[in-house]
């Protein structure tokens, strides 16, 4: 099972979309984490991630090796669950 | 002149020797402090009948300041007694000066000239902590807190970029000089514009001074001329820069220029300013290829080095490279070309601007994106000059000490050390203003003369930088791991600057002052900090502290760099510094210390490509190591103690202190215990070598 990470900021147009996105990963019982940019904490992730665009999805496996990734989009649930279901 | 009946005589600071006369003490009481005449009198009275008791029968103004200030201070009046202090030093002090070397800047050579500066430096840094700064910053930078660069030229902004444009335009037109020059009309006329002009520059400000695109800047002067007249150019501007030596205490001019193969976008249709100040009617895009031949000639130069064969110290070469270096005819023989010098003199500075944004060197050790009114400022490049005004670092391992692994007290610390800096800045700022405003017949007349509708200093673009020393060491004590000893140490050492870029935002909404982070040379603030820290900090700093305790020889790492001393593929090193340049708007770099090696130009070109493409890493530079003899002159590789080509120990020790190339003999203890531990990254390179001969 993949982690997902996801990175916003208040204000970025598409962020919302995001904010869905995760809401519906974690009905489907996905290991969700959610990043403000305007954080240290989320900052200091999206600059290890080079996060350049708003919202950057990220899936990575337990050895946090990168699974899939949507920089600057926000992609479907399904598309998500495929990635971190490994199927 | 009152005398009284003490019969006495009082050595005064202007070289006379006068009757004694009590009445001078309270007029100098009432005239620098704030205490009434009353109390002045009494104080008088009682400094007189003190000395009258000790027998005395010539005394000093000094001493006699220093007794009323005994006297302050027994009264409770201590803010008086400040304003009442005399600057100086114990003879002692200026003995130990004026025989031996400074240590504290390895660019300074020891001389009379250099005893001058330093004796300067020293009261006006006094000065700096009294007068200029409040009580709480000047504490914080004595204990060690914080670090608060360059005292000693506390009226003079910090650092600056500069324009060739400018002089190109206006000539050589400085307030107060006896001559004037009208816009060069010859390269030759140019060049020597250019070196007064930064020697003037370099009386007006603490740091570096660097120039912007000068290869671009030159082409229109270039046309018509051969490639033998061109690497004569090249020459001498090379040696004029490095032989400004007699400018400031044998100081050499701290220059930087920056050089581009591609013409950046941001130029591409600026209009080109030619000989006698005028329009060509071209734009540089059009220059490409005068630009380049001048690019190609100077690095010539940097190969071949100075008499001796060792590298030229300064002006240091900072190539940018863009997008469009790589879409350029000519980029992979110019880049091999500059690798060539990288690995054979170490000179060359590679800076990467990445992505479409423009981005311009604004100052020595600034880079920043251009917003829209840079790029207005780009078609009239004359107007592009910057500075920044002051340069203040946090001492990152003692905030991670008092904060006993406590997360929120160690980002609550920060927050208070940052605050103090931005205090520092502002106060700084205030002072500078009040200097400025006197205008041309200021002392700062220079950085206000205005021939284009502005001041030459432009005061509201000015930036204020923040640095950090020893994140490393921070992360180690809060953690028990170093940056390089896991990914959760990184990422935590990235939460620490992440927070510290937000406060500058913070502080940008909040005070509308353009306050920047900036990787500090730290040359030796690092010493500072160390050796601070081992004397209130024990033990806790013993196993942390960087270097060699016994001899004194401790560090801590600089800025966000890793361990120097820790053996890791360089590229993982340049990769992994690289990932906190994206938070650091000023001066990032990583260093690949050499050594004796000597990597092809292929290998170093192969580097800065991967580095460009798959790192965020702003700026790498290669340090060779050299051995010259003072006996033979002749120059060799490595550090060595005797020479290689006559035996002779009269040698010194070349290589990169932090942002230049120095004699290793006028550095500090704590860069030394660095030196020593220095991984010269010699198995990779190396082994690159024989994989390249085995192909
Ligand atoms: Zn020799």
């Amino acid at each position: 099972m993949g982690t997902v990470k996801i990175f916003y900021k208040d204000g970025c147009p598409m962020c919302p979309m995001a904010k869905r996105l995760k809401d519906n990963l974690q009905e489907n019982n996905v290991d969700v984490h959610y990043y403000n940019v305007e954080t240290a904490d989320g900052l200091a992730e999206a600059t290890f991630y080079r996060v350049l665009a708003l919202p950057t999805i990220l899936v990575e496996d337990e050895m946090e090796n990168g699974l899939g990734e949507w920089r600057g989009t926000v992609p479907k649930v399904e598309e998500v669950l495929h990635v971190v279901q490994g199927l | 002149m009152e005398t009284t009946d003490l019969n006495l005589f009082v050595r005064t600071s202007e070289e006379t020797i006068l009757d004694w006369d009590r009445s001078k003490i309270s007029d100098a009481l009432v005239r620098e402090t704030l205490i009434d005449s009353d109390t002045a009198n009494e104080v008088s009275r009682e400094v007189e009948k003190m000395i009258r008791k000790s027998g005395i029968k010539v005394v000093t103004a000094p001493l006699i300041r220093e007794l009323v200030n005994a006297k302050l201070i027994e009264k409770g009046l201590e803010s008086s007694r400040r304003m009442h202090t005399r600057l100086g030093m114990p003879i002692y002090d200026v003995d130990n000066l004026i025989l031996h070397p400074n240590k504290e800047n390895a660019n300074v050579p020891h001389g009379p000239e250099a005893t001058n500066l330093t004796l300067a430096e020293r009261i006006k840094k006094e000065y700096a902590l009294l007068s200029v700064f409040s009580q709480d910053v000047s504490d914080a930078h004595m204990n060690g807190d914080i670090h608060l660069h360059d005292l000693g030229f506390i009226d003079r902004p910090y650092c600056s970029g500069q324009s060739l444009e400018y002089i190109k335009k206006f000539g050589l037109n400085l307030p107060h000089s006896l001559s004037m020059a009208n816009p060069a009309k010859h390269p030759e006329v140019l060049l020597a514009h250019l070196i007064k002009f930064s020697a003037a520059l370099q009386s007006n400000f603490a740091g570096a001074i660097g120039w912007d695109a000068i290869n671009i800047f030159f082409a229109p002067y270039l046309e018509g001329m051969s490639d033998d007249e061109v690497k004569q150019l090249a020459q001498m501007l090379i040696f004029e820069f490095s032989q400004q030596a007699v400018a400031r205490g044998g100081q050499a001019i701290f220059s930087d220029i920056n050089i581009y193969w591609e013409i950046p976008k941001h130029f591409v249709d600026t209009p080109a300013i030619g000989p006698g100040g005028k329009f060509t009617g071209k734009t540089y895009g059009e220059y490409e290829k005068e630009a380049q031949r001048f690019a190609w000639k100077l690095f010539e130069i940097y190969k071949e080095g100075d008499g001796s064969g060792r590298p030229f110290f300064f002006p240091k070469p900072i190539v940018h490279i863009t997008e469009k270096f790589f879409h350029t005819p000519g980029h992979m023989d110019f880049l091999y070309h500059i690798s060539d010098v990288a690995s054979d003199k170490g000179n060359t500075y590679f800076v990467f601007d990445r992505g479409e944004t423009a981005k311009i060197s604004e100052c020595c050790r600034l880079s920043f994106k251009l917003e829209e009114s840079d790029l207005l400022d780009a078609k009239e490049p004359w107007r592009m000059r910057y500075c920044a005004l002051q340069n203040v670092s946090l001492n990152l391992p003692r905030i991670a000490y008092l904060a006993h692994g406590d997360d929120a007290k160690l980002f609550n610390l920060i927050s208070e050390r940052f605050e103090l800096a931005v205090k520092a800045h502002k106060e700084k700022r205030s002072f500078l203003e009040k200097l400025l405003s006197l205008g041309e017949d200021g002392p700062l007349s220079l950085l206000t003369m205005n021939r284009d509708g502005m001041p030459y200093l432009r005061f509201n673009l000015a930036s204020h930088l923040i640095g950090m020393v020893g994140l490393n060491e921070m992360v180690q004590i809060h953690t028990g791991e170093e940056l390089h000893d896991s990914r959760k140490a990184l990422k935590f050492g990235l939460r620490i600057i992440a927070h510290m870029n937000l406060l500058t935002d913070k502080i940008k909404r909040k005070e509308g002052i353009k306050v920047v982070l900036e990787q500090t040379p730290a040359e030796s603030t690092s010493y500072r900090f160390a050796r601070l820290d081992l004397r209130y900090f024990s033990p806790a700093s013993g196993s942390v502290v960087k270097g060699d305790i016994a001899s004194g020889e401790v560090y801590y790492t600089n800025s966000t760099h890793l361990n120097v001393k820790n053996h890791i593929n360089p590229i993982e090193r340049v990769t992994n510094e690289g990932i906190f340049h994206p938070l650091i708007e000023a001066g990032s770099i990583s260093h690949v210390w050499l050594g004796e090696a000597q990597p092809s130009k292929e290998a170093i070109a192969d580097f800065v490509i991967k580095t460009f493409k798959h790192t965020t890493n702003d700026q790498i530079a290669f340090s060779p190591e050299f051995t010259t003899c003072n006996k033979c002159n002749r120059t060799s590789r490595g550090l060595s103690d005797t020479c290689t080509y006559c035996g002779s120990g009269d040698v010194d020790g070349i290589t990169r202190i932090t942002g230049y190339f120095t004699k290793v003999s006028s550095w500090n203890k704590g860069k030394l215990g660095e030196l020593k531990d220095r991984y010269r990254n010699n198995e990779f390179f190396f082994e690159k070598q024989e994989k390249a001969v085995n192909e």
